[in-house]
């Protein structure tokens, strides 16, 4: 070691520099390209770039200057995308209502003529109020996309405030998200602190075997777990099938396309989460306190809750905050198994990105969504490395 | 000295502020047996690791054949290590890791096999040439360990307490083949451990270390019988401390007078001035009990506890101003707790150390 | 009566936990067109079309391709970083190993996004070479884990006596640290491919119809046209994982039984 420590240092970071730089260009940058989409707002500046240079150092109080109306008519008449156009009309509107009305009437007159004065188009191109919300779309950082993330917006004077309540979505879906998540993480919770006691009081291929049946679901594909789910589910699936061939329902209970079928499912599929930390948490409890507390003249309930139970807290917390951390980010299974009312915020940011092309949304929605995980795993990891430290 | 192998000059290994080798001295002839004897911490296993390569010294060389070796790397140190954990290679047979040292020096087939044959034969291992380490019993694991250092005919053998993990019958069988090898094959090993006894039976010399330094070094006998330290004195064995002043000469020694004014005629290395403050080590087995009255070197005194302790009594004595321990003959006369009995020493074992 | 109820609880668990796999097998065989119970004839059909049918054989493909060269790339880099990790003594060595975990924990879909966004501007977008290195993203961590895990088990001393006996430092690495650490390196190769297969929401947004994968098919004739042929698929799945894990214990128990672990293990 001696003679080599300074080589060994080298070789060390020789070999980490590798994985090192594929994680920055191929998991950092696509966060932070996720980031700088939620606060990039080019939509009006790629389309008003003449006016946008001759906006410039104009004095917001004073009426327009015949240089902004020319480039503005220029610019207009050079665009060619006409979805770009509503984009930028519809950006523009939200800022400064009457814009839309503005803009068709400008863009026909546009057709016809060449170059006309704005200001004989429509009068209200000599008003600077138009004008201004020009100057601030152009701006190419917005804090809009993250605001309405949370339902927020800014009123026409700058302040913020909260969406009217027919426009606000989002909160409605995070609310949903943590509900839904919450209770899949009290569903394993239920189910997997007896199983794990179960696991931890067996021996042999008892033990062997209960294990197995939890690392069988963990082994096997995300896909064939929620395609299994789905036959099980379904109106015409394996439950619905033997309830009305025993006669105990007369049609088809809903189970697919809802709440109980996510819930189900998703716990399914993040028990194993549950049931591991408070396995091994529970394994590394000397099975003699409870011995001892008996001895002590326990009875073995109060064993279990003056006892065990406290002992097993951390396994819990642990547990619990993986299945919720994961839970929250979730995707096939409420998109495969949920209705249009169990959608979680990942589909919504998937809505975003693949169906509307809005990437500002989806940034600002994947923004708050990495900011909860990334919260919510470093107050995993604090209690998981407070563990390591005492055990 | 033509025979010197080894030479630490002037070592100090320290990590940050902490010194576990400090400023150390130490030669090592061709075909010696020596002990690095200490608690843990004491820095024997640094000086160890230091001399194997595995740490570098922080100040100060490491000679071996009169050259500098600080900046050759383990793998051409020409040393066999012998670990406490045998660090045996899991995935290869016994016969693959002894082979392992010759296949790195370039050494034909034929002749691995036939080295590995003959060194396998020595350890008495012939049988667990195809098996896996982790078939082996820690003994026999030791063994291949120690096969697999030798092997390559090393210049020196490097072990850091390597019987610690076997049971005590088993040690001392091993203590007393390796003492065996040493002395056919001649050859030089250093020998780290902290057990007093292993390093009395095994070893040519003994370095004591404690806190980094080295507080006495020598053979067994002279380490035994003429502790130059407190530290060493209590260390090896047990004994019995007298604190006193020297007070004169008597024979080949000194008198000692005790704090309460009685003399007490001990052996010491040189000669000592009047007046100055020395501690009289006596050794448990070199005191006999008997109830004559008269003489030097006697002292009064009540029995106060008596433990069979099989090969010997062991009695615990109050005479007052100290509390004695005494070895005897577990044949001796029975000694209650509460007799008076006079406790007897020769001059000649009685020793005394400066303080 | 407690004794009685835990044995209910267990049947419950455990219906629950392996139930869905146990259901779909069957289907897998069914002679209908419907991926419903009963099963009115069994038949091998839908294998037949998982294995003719263009869109499913060029999916099975696709993972193959994909996987394989996921599993690759994954392994070398995450074991050269594990292999790095480990004689790394410096303050934030701590902090890289945490971002080397961290595509574990963040969400598939905020990923997924920023990926979609980049991987055009950087012209990997819709190639094989983009969806490889996208499910690398994600396997990466499977590796660091396994391999860190193999590597924190070899005792230190046996490097340092085979360097003792006059091996190299190259030699050390490759005739000890290596063959010792390799059942790690293998499984987190395995899972690395596991990883790959599985993967869906990185590939809906990197991979385009060329790289339709095999999870990807099976996502969309779930979403779209749910067909036994998915169940067949399932099929294949469930029996190559039991399969897989069954020669990696049998592989375990002989390498043990070789080197006698399984009495100093226990």
């Amino acid at each position: 070691m001696s003679a080599s420590t300074g080589t060994g240092r080298f070789a060390a970071v020789a070999l980490i520099a590798p994985l090192l730089v594929f994680i920055a260009v191929f998991f950092i940058w696509p966060l932070f390209t996720v980031m700088s989409q939620s606060v990039s707002d080019t939509a009006v500046l790629n389309l008003l770039p003449r006016t946008a240079q001759a906006a410039k150092g104009w004095d917001p109080e004073s009426p327009p200057t015949v240089e902004m109306k020319t480039a503005l008519a220029e610019d207009l008449q050079a665009v060619e995308d006409r979805q770009a156009l509503g984009d930028m009309t519809r950006r523009l509107n939200s800022a400064q209502p009457g814009f839309r009305t503005l803009m068709s009437r400008t863009t026909r007159a546009l057709r016809k003529d060449d170059l006309p004065d704005l200001g004989e188009v429509d009068e209200r191109w000599n008003q600077p109020v138009y004008w201004q919300a020009i100057v601030g779309a152009l701006s190419p950082t917005t804090d809009r996309y993250l605001l309405a993330a949370v339902d927020l917006e800014r009123d026409v004077s700058g302040n913020i405030v909260a969406m009217p309540e027919e426009a606000s979505a989002n909160r409605t879906i995070m609310l949903r998200t943590f509900w839904v998540a919450a209770l899949v993480t009290l569903c394993c919770l239920a189910i997997g602190f007896p199983y794990a006691m179960l696991i931890a009081s067996t021996e042999g291929w008892k033990r062997q075997a209960l294990l197995g049946a939890v690392l069988l679901p963990l082994w096997t594909s995300l896909l064939v777990r929620t395609a299994a789910w789905f036959i099980i589910l379904q109106d015409n699936g394996l439950i619905n099938w033997m309830l009305t061939g025993l006669n105990i329902t007369s049609g088809p209970i809903p189970l697919i396309f809802n709440r109980t079928g996510v819930v189900i499912a998703m716990t399914h599929v993040l028990l194993p989460f549950m049931v591991l930390p408070i396995y091994s948490v529970l394994l590394s409890i000397p099975d003699n306190l409870m011995k001892a507390a008996s001895s002590l003249g326990a009875h073995p309930m109060r064993a279990f809750l003056r006892v065990l139970l406290p002992l097993s807290l951390r396994g819990i917390a642990s547990g619990s905050l993986l299945v919720f951390m994961t839970a929250i980010g979730y995707y096939i299974t409420p998109a495969l198994i949920g209705g249009a009312g169990d959608q979680m915020i990942s589909s919504v940011i998937a809505f975003y990105a693949t169906g509307s092309a809005n990437w500002g949304m989806a940034g600002a929605l994947g923004v708050v969504l990495l900011a909860i995980t990334i919260l919510l795993y470093a107050v995993y990891g604090r209690l998981s490395s407070a563990e390591e430290r005492r055990g | 000295m033509s025979d010197l192998r080894i030479r630490f000059d002037h070592v100090t290994k320290c990590y940050g502020t902490l010194c576990v080798v400090d400023d150390l001295e130490l030669d090592i002839a061709k075909g010696e047996f020596v002990s690095l004897l200490g608690p843990s911490g004491s820095g024997k296993t640094t000086l160890l690791m230091m001399l194997a390569g595995f740490e570098s010294p922080t100040k100060g060389r490491i000679l071996v054949d009169g050259e500098v070796i600080d900046n050759t790397p383990t793998y051409k140190r020409d040393m066999g290590v012998v670990f406490q954990s045998y660090a045996l290679f899991p995935h290869m047979t016994v016969g693959d890791n002894i082979a392992f040292p010759l296949q790195m020096r370039g050494i034909g087939k034929a002749e691995i096999a036939e080295r590995v044959t003959r060194v396998l034969d020595m350890v008495q291992l012939s049988a667990m040439r195809d098996r896996w380490p982790a078939q082996l019993s820690g003994g026999q694991q030791q063994r291949v360990a120690l096969a697999r250092a030798l092997v390559f005919e090393p210049r020196v053998v490097l072990m850091d307490e390597p019987l610690g993990a076997l049971d005590k019958n088993l040690r001392e069988q091993m203590q007393l083949d390796i003492r065996a090898l040493h002395n056919r094959l001649g050859l030089t090993i250093v020998f780290v451990t902290h057990d007093q006894s292993e390093a009395l039976t095994m070893s040519d010399r003994i370095a004591v270390f404690n806190k980094g330094k080295i507080e006495q070094i020598g053979s067994p006998r002279e380490i035994y019988d003429h502790p130059s330290t407190r530290f060493v004195a209590n260390f090896i064995g047990e004994t019995n401390l007298l604190e006193g002043i020297v007070d004169g000469a008597a024979g080949n020694g000194v008198r000692v007078r005790l704090p309460d004014g009685r003399h007490i005629a001990a052996a010491a290395s040189d000669t000592l001035a009047d007046g100055q403050n020395v501690l009289v080590s006596i050794r448990p087995e070199r005191i006999r009990l008997d109830d004559l009255h008269g003489g030097t070197n006697q002292l009064a005194a009540r029995i106060t506890d008596s433990v069979y302790q099989g090969n010997h009594l062991r009695i615990q004595l109050d005479e007052g101003a100290h509390n004695f321990v005494v070895h005897l003959d577990r044949k001796a006369a029975q000694h209650q707790p509460g007799a008076e009995v006079m406790a007897r020493f020769q001059p000649d074992d009685c020793w005394v150390i400066r303080s | 009566m407690f004794q009685g109820l835990r044995l209910v609880f267990a049947i419950a668990a455990v219906t629950f936990l392996l139930a869905p796999l146990l259901a779909i097998l069957p289907l897998a065989f069914t002679s209908s067109v419907f991926l419903t119970y009963p099963i009115p004839e069994f038949s091998m059909r839908w294998f037949d079309v998982l294995f003719t049918a263009a869109s499913w054989k060029r999916a099975i493909l696709n993972s193959l391709i994909i996987g394989a060269g996921t599993t690759v790339l994954a392994t070398v880099l995450g074991t050269m970083a594990a292999l790095g990790l480990r004689n790394w003594r410096l303050p934030f060595k701590g902090t890289v190993r945490t971002l080397f975990l961290l595509p574990m924990v963040v969400p598939a879909v905020v990923l997924g996004v920023g990926m979609q966004v980049l991987f055009v501007r950087l012209g990997i977008a819709s190639s094989y070479a983009g969806v490889i290195v996208a499910h690398t993203v994600v396997s990466i961590p499977f590796v660091v884990v396994s391999v860190i895990g193999a590597l924190g088990g070899i005792d230190r001393r046996v490097e340092l006596a085979a360097s003792s006996l006059g091996a190299s430092p190259l030699t050390v690495f490759r005739k000890v640290t290596l063959p010792l650490a390799m059942p790690g390196i293998l499984s987190g190769a395995v899972l690395a491919f596991a990883t790959s297969l599985d993967e869906v929401v990185l590939t809906l947004f990197v991979a385009g119809p060329n790289q339709r994968t095999l999870a990807r098919q099976m996502f969309a004739t779930i979403r779209e046209n749910i067909s036994p042929a998915i169940a067949a698929a399932a099929f294949l799945f469930i029996v190559g994982t039991i399969l897989l894990a069954a020669i990696g214990l049998i592989v375990r128990r002989q390498v043990a039984a070789r080197r006698g672990l399984q009495k100093s293990e226990s």
